[in-house]
């Protein structure tokens, strides 16, 4: 089932060393699936994302970009359109391997396209 | 085995009751909100049909659509039964313009109990309410809250209003939808992708629900159906992993002065609908502490 494999990516991804969060939007910025800790930074990123969601991606249509970081004090966040109507957000720590992430990253996008597309 | 315990309706909707802790509460008030073409009037005939085919009696109330539209609609969607239902006066059917009734007055309840044939609990579709939700002054709203009142006393009630209501709840001029007992959003992006079509429980009073954003289709031959995951429902399902911390936080409550025995009926509530991963040791402890003052 659809569902399944999409839980099942989200799953997968969280399990990367180095992310702390990883959240799938409807790109008017409503949640449909999370994969965090309670960590209250992580809550307040995640309340921060919510209001940002849908004007990052304008912006970020306008400029034909495929992904944007938002540097925290903590945190790192990438948000990767995944489909026309999804975007993944990865909240991730900075020290972390970032090639290693970037390439889960591209790895999970291109699964939730194939499941919600 | 997921325990309810108070009475439930079925909504009539695949993979949503799931979500409702078993479905509407019996004689609630139960608001459907959303744009245009989200499928309000497919989850009102839906909840209709469900009932009918189990033996119960059902008033459609209609201030959009006429008897034969309606009886058209459901046959597009595959309920041929519903003209039998009509035939033997299980369902009936009132269509009736909002701008000829005088708002607020109880002569849309009357409309509504003349309907009736028998006492027993009846499932009522009011389609869409929107028109009547319009113009709601200070008073209205008290006739308002008084009609859904009647509503309730007469059987459970699913209502479907446009989206804008949601949106100005508090301006003080749209229906306040705090006078529902139960409010669903579903919400239709137009992207042609799976997450397009969506429902989410604003709101069901005194239950535990799904609080998710989740997935649904409208299929021809079944109407709504909801696709929740296998996780999305595990949330919910009480778990008895953790009864043993409870049997002994239980105990303890009983030794609580003066509100031991009402502090344990409410701990062993928290326990059958337990469904979090994690050890409610944290909690109960709290709880404990905090009453003990």
């Amino acid at each position: 089932m659809l569902i399944k494999k999409l839980e099942d990516t989200l799953d997968d991804l969280y399990e990367t060393d180095g992310i702390e969060a990883c959240i799938l939007y409807r790109i008017d910025g409503i949640p449909i699936a999370v994969r965090t800790s309670k960590d209250s930074s992580i809550l307040n990123i995640m309340f921060w994302l919510e209001k940002q969601i849908s004007h990052v991606l304008r912006n970020m249509n306008k400029e034909v970009l495929t992904a944007t970081t938002f540097d925290f004090k903590n945190n790192q966040v990438i948000i990767t359109p995944s489909s026309r109507s999804t975007v993944l957000v990865t909240i991730i720590d900075p020290e972390a391997h970032q090639q290693l992430i970037s390439i889960e990253i591209t790895r999970a996008k291109s699964l939730i396209n194939e499941c919600v597309s | 085995m997921v325990i309810y315990l108070d009475e439930r309706i079925g909504t009539g909707i695949y993979g949503l009751d799931r979500l409702l802790g078993g479905g509407f509460r019996k004689n609630a008030i139960n608001i459907i909100n959303g744009g245009i073409g989200v499928g309000k009037t497919t989850f009102g005939l839906q909840y209709a049909l469900y009932g009918l085919n189990r033996g119960e009696k059902c008033v459609f109330v209609s201030f959009e659509m006429t008897e034969k539209q309606i009886v058209s609609d459901c046959k597009q969607l595959g309920f041929n039964e519903i003209e039998n239902h009509i035939n033997e006066g299980n369902l009936k059917i009132i269509h009736i313009y909002a701008e000829d009734l005088m708002f607020p007055s109880l002569d849309f309840m009357d409309l509504v109990k003349e309907s009736l044939s028998t006492d027993e609990h009846h499932r009522i579709i009011i389609d869409p309410f929107t028109h009547y939700s319009m113009f709601l002054n200070d008073e209205k709203r008290k006739s308002l809250s008084s009609i859904f009142q009647n509503l309730r006393e007469i059987g459970t009630a699913v209502i479907t209003l446009e989206e804008s209501n949601l949106l100005e709840a508090n301006n003080g001029s749209v229906m306040p939808l705090y006078l529902a007992d139960t409010v669903l959003h579903l919400h239709y992006l137009g992207f042609g992708e799976f997450f397009d079509r969506t429902i989410r429980v604003v709101k069901h009073r005194g239950s535990k629900h799904g609080e998710g954003l989740y997935p649904y289709k409208i299929e021809s031959g079944l109407g709504i159906v909801v696709m929740a995951s296998e996780h999305d429902i595990e949330k919910l399902t009480p778990t008895n992993q953790f009864d043993k911390q409870f049997k002994l936080a239980i105990e303890r409550s009983k030794h609580v002065d003066k509100i031991g025995k009402s502090l344990a009926k409410r701990i062993e509530l928290l326990r059958n609908s337990w469904s979090h991963k994690e050890s409610p040791e944290y909690i109960l402890e709290m709880i404990l502490d905090s009453e003990k003052r």
